[in-house]
């Protein structure tokens, strides 16, 4: 059992916050804003992956540090870091409000599974943020239950030809590639007739409409960690593309595709989605007051503040405990879901008893008068469940604890075996 | 940072359990519940020729120098087994000679401990059952090359099997700068002492213990005059850290047990364990049982390396004292009318997790321990970085 860091990973840690502090300016941030809103503000026009000339030159001087994909082999761009060092950075850079995490990037998946090909063109413009994938998964018909997706991918020679929709697909009005699991065996089993698919957005016949969320309505300041105001439907018409998009072998998707997810749920960046507000709270209380009323000599929200921070510290620490396991080469049997179950429920109780420390003032949004922190806590009550729901939601997660990790019996099989 | 168990701690961990399988029948534990000492000396007797007592004294006394993660390691499987013996009390107080003690003090006690010849408690609650210097209140009154000390202490464990007893008395008055407590180590069979056995859920050796002018040599002093409580704090720490692994094994045994009987118990025609309202209650189960046992690790490897975990135990105990009882309440309800039964053996854990629940600082007393860290104290709180915190 070790629960530190090693003299060179607590000293990496102190040059990444010293960066952060010289690096990220008022004008940094003011032009990440700007093109959040652009994107958003873009209602169907597909953008590209663009940033600002300041932001564009901050992740050139992270690059030159080594810190973007630290544990990435370096041939595709990497640093040959380790996975512990690589979480520093990335947590410290999510407090910072720019994220740089390679979770959720279709990284994992395609240095898994993908050809050599695809390693070459595709790892190092994910590490240096030029690509990002937007990840079609759920559909109208197929969310937690995934594998009832119907889109299909129909093969013609050495090309595929896909026809379906893909809902909820967060970053598709920004992102450059498409990372697209669709049925390429309507006659296999569910799960057999699965492939995954990678191609660029700009495919003829692909098309991205937007549908707008109960979030960040006004703007939320920037760290809110939740959601945002734009997520999209996308459409395929016909949308021909060559058999070497395919990631992993033909109808094998689903296994690439749930490997791909399970790296997802773990990280730097989810982790501190569902604690940030416990720190912000904390400090909040400590340094201010209402007119002579101090939250903090209330002995209930003493007791409350106390009860989330051993929350917030267990979510720490099942994040380290992952991190653990994927070190040493080793897979989840079920410490993944835990986590995706304990972190994003204990976001949402931290989120609410927020609420009633605040009264009122928790009701005020970003940019109204008397509005605490920027309304950060008001915002993230309208987001903090939502990490409860995406990439598998919690009863989904409770589901695969109880059946990998406590070898639990199976409904179906109960049934069958009953008849 | 690799917060999983390395080769050696799971060789630690799995012959400690092999061990109890082998010695520690659930029968022994019931007729343990009725002993007067609350312990087969057998059993004392293997445990200690394994070095349990030892584990953490140095080696002069006879010890091993393991760090506390391995004590730990063992004390979860002593809860898993129940097994009767006073090593939480021993160990707990040893430690506390081995870190505050004189030489002298040292060498007169600890290798007893080691050898397995000698069982030590501590005392230091009263009538206010609270973890403050405040109240103490028995007195240690200077007479001679002697102390003289009259009082009550409540809660002592292990008292009636063990030789000495470290006791924590009020020298001076409590102010601002000084909490005015001392320690001394008096033998458990001085004149003036006597002892009242309490009748408590777990069915544990609880005592009442009253000492009337019973008299100490100076010599006997641990630490300081009115030096005592720094030290008993943090004998407390450790002693609360230990009980949390002990819990934490006997509340995952009891969920074992009930995700086992899920598994072949039939209802409406199939296993109860293949509804979703049975599966999702033993995830949540299991996620608290991880959770608590990353939070007491965390703390114990912080007192290894030298680092202040106060904040950290009382997180540990906190969790633990809210999530294990519950469990453990959970793994009845899945076993149904079978789970009340008393030829059944599930209540014998229920029984000890809910009181060792109640034991070393209720969640309210850590909460405010934590919140007084969290918001009474200079300075900008990062979580993961320490918390700073008063001494």
């Amino acid at each position: 059992m070790d629960f530190g860091h090693t003299l060179e990973q607590t000293q990496l840690r102190r040059d990444v916050l010293d960066f952060i502090r010289t690096h990220m300016t008022p004008e940094v941030y003011a032009e990440l804003d700007a093109t959040e809103e652009a994107h958003e503000a873009g209602k169907g026009e597909r953008l590209s992956n663009k940033r600002g000339p300041l932001v564009a030159a901050l992740y050139q001087k992270i690059d030159d540090r080594g810190w973007l994909g630290y544990s990435y082999p370096k041939e595709y761009g990497g640093a040959d870091g380790d996975r512990v060092s690589q979480n520093i950075i990335e947590e410290e850079f999510q407090r910072a409000g720019l994220p740089i995490s390679l979770v959720g990037s279709g990284a994992p998946a395609i240095m898994a599974v993908g050809t050599e090909q695809q390693k070459q063109h595709y790892l190092p413009k994910l590490i240096k943020m030029e690509f990002s994938f937007a990840l079609g998964f759920t559909e109208p018909h197929a969310g937690a239950d995934l594998a009832a997706l119907r889109c299909r991918a129909i093969r013609d020679g050495d090309h595929f030809a896909i026809n379906g929709q893909k809902m909820y697909t967060t970053s598709a009005h920004h992102a450059t590639h498409m990372y697209l699991m669709a049925r390429t065996d309507p006659d296999a089993s569910r799960h057999d007739g699965i492939s995954i698919f990678l191609f660029p957005m700009d495919t003829p016949g692909l098309t991205v409409r937007p549908l707008w969320t109960i979030q960040n309505n006004p703007r939320a300041p920037r760290g809110t960690t939740y959601g945002d105001a734009r997520t999209n439907e996308v459409f395929f018409e016909n949308v021909r593309i060559h058999e070497s998009c395919l990631l992993g072998r033909e109808n094998q998707g689903w296994r690439v595709g749930s490997m791909g997810l399970n790296l997802d749920r773990v990280g730097a960046a989810r982790y501190l989605r569902s604690v940030r507000r416990d720190e912000d709270i904390v400090n909040w209380v400590k340094a201010n007051d209402f007119g002579g009323y101090a939250p903090k000599d209330n002995p209930a929200i003493r007791d409350k503040i106390a009860e989330l921070w051993i929350e917030a510290q267990v979510c720490r620490l099942m994040t380290m405990r992952s991190m653990s396991i994927v070190e040493r080469g080793g897979n989840f049997t079920y410490e993944g879901s835990a986590e995706k179950v304990w972190s994003p429920e204990h976001g949402v109780r931290t989120t609410e008893a927020i609420t009633q420390m605040l009264g009122s003032y928790g009701t005020l949004l970003n940019g109204s008068p008397h509005a605490v922190e920027k309304g950060v806590f008001a915002h993230n009550t309208m987001g903090a469940f939502q990490s409860g729901i995406n990439h598998g939601s919690v009863q989904i997660m409770r589901d695969q604890v109880a059946k990998r990790g406590l070898e639990m019996p199976s409904m179906r099989r109960a049934k069958a075996a009953a008849k | 940072m690799d917060v999983l168990l390395n080769d050696e701690e799971q060789l630690v961990a799995a012959s400690a359990r092999e061990f109890l399988e082998g010695e520690c029948s659930t029968a022994l534990v019931r007729q343990m519940e009725e002993d007067p000492i609350g312990h087969p000396p057998e059993l004392w007797a293997k445990c200690t020729e394994m070095g349990w007592t030892g584990m953490c004294l140095n080696e002069e006394y006879g010890g091993q120098a393991l760090p506390l993660t391995y004590l730990g390691l063992v004390m979860q499987e002593v809860g898993r087994a129940m097994a009767p013996i006073p090593l939480h009390s021993t160990a707990v107080t040893s430690l506390a000679i081995q870190k505050a003690g004189t030489k002298a003090q040292c060498q007169s006690v600890l290798p007893g401990v080691s050898e397995g010849k000698t069982i030590l408690t501590w005392a230091f609650s009263e009538q206010d059952p609270r973890f403050l210097p405040e109240t103490v209140k028995t007195t240690a009154v200077a007479d001679g090359d002697h102390f003289v000390i009259t009082g009550k202490k409540l809660f002592v464990d292990n008292f009636a099997a063990s030789n000495q007893i470290l006791v924590a008395c009020r020298t001076a008055p409590a102010s601002a700068s000084n909490a005015g407590l001392s320690l001394f180590l008096i033998d458990s069979t001085a004149t003036g002492i006597s002892h009242a056995r309490l009748r408590t859920l777990a069915k544990d050796q609880q005592c009442e213990v009253i000492f009337e002018q019973v008299r100490v040599p100076k010599a006997n002093m641990l630490g300081g005059l009115n030096q005592g409580w720094p030290i008993m704090q943090d004998l407390l720490d450790l002693a609360t850290v230990l009980l949390c692994t002990q819990i934490l094994g006997a509340t995952r045994i009891d969920a074992e047990m009930a995700i086992d009987h899920s598994k072949f118990r039939e209802a409406f025609g199939q296993p109860i364990g293949a509804f979703q309202s049975i599966q999702h209650t033993c995830a949540d189960m299991i996620i608290s049982i991880d959770g608590g046992e990353l939070l007491a690790y965390e703390a114990l490897w912080k007192m290894d390396n030298g680092m202040p975990a106060q904040v950290e135990v009382s997180q540990a105990k906190a969790f633990c004292n809210d999530k294990c009882p519950a469990v453990c309440r959970n793994s009845q309800s899945i076993h149904g009318g079978i789970g009340f039964m008393m030829e059944f053996d599930l209540h014998l854990w229920l029984r000890r997790v809910t009181a060792w629940s109640m034991r070393l600082g209720t969640s309210y007393e850590h909460r405010e321990r934590i919140a007084h860290a969290l918001l009474d104290m200079p300075g900008h709180v990062v979580l993961g970085q320490p918390v700073p915190v008063e001494n």
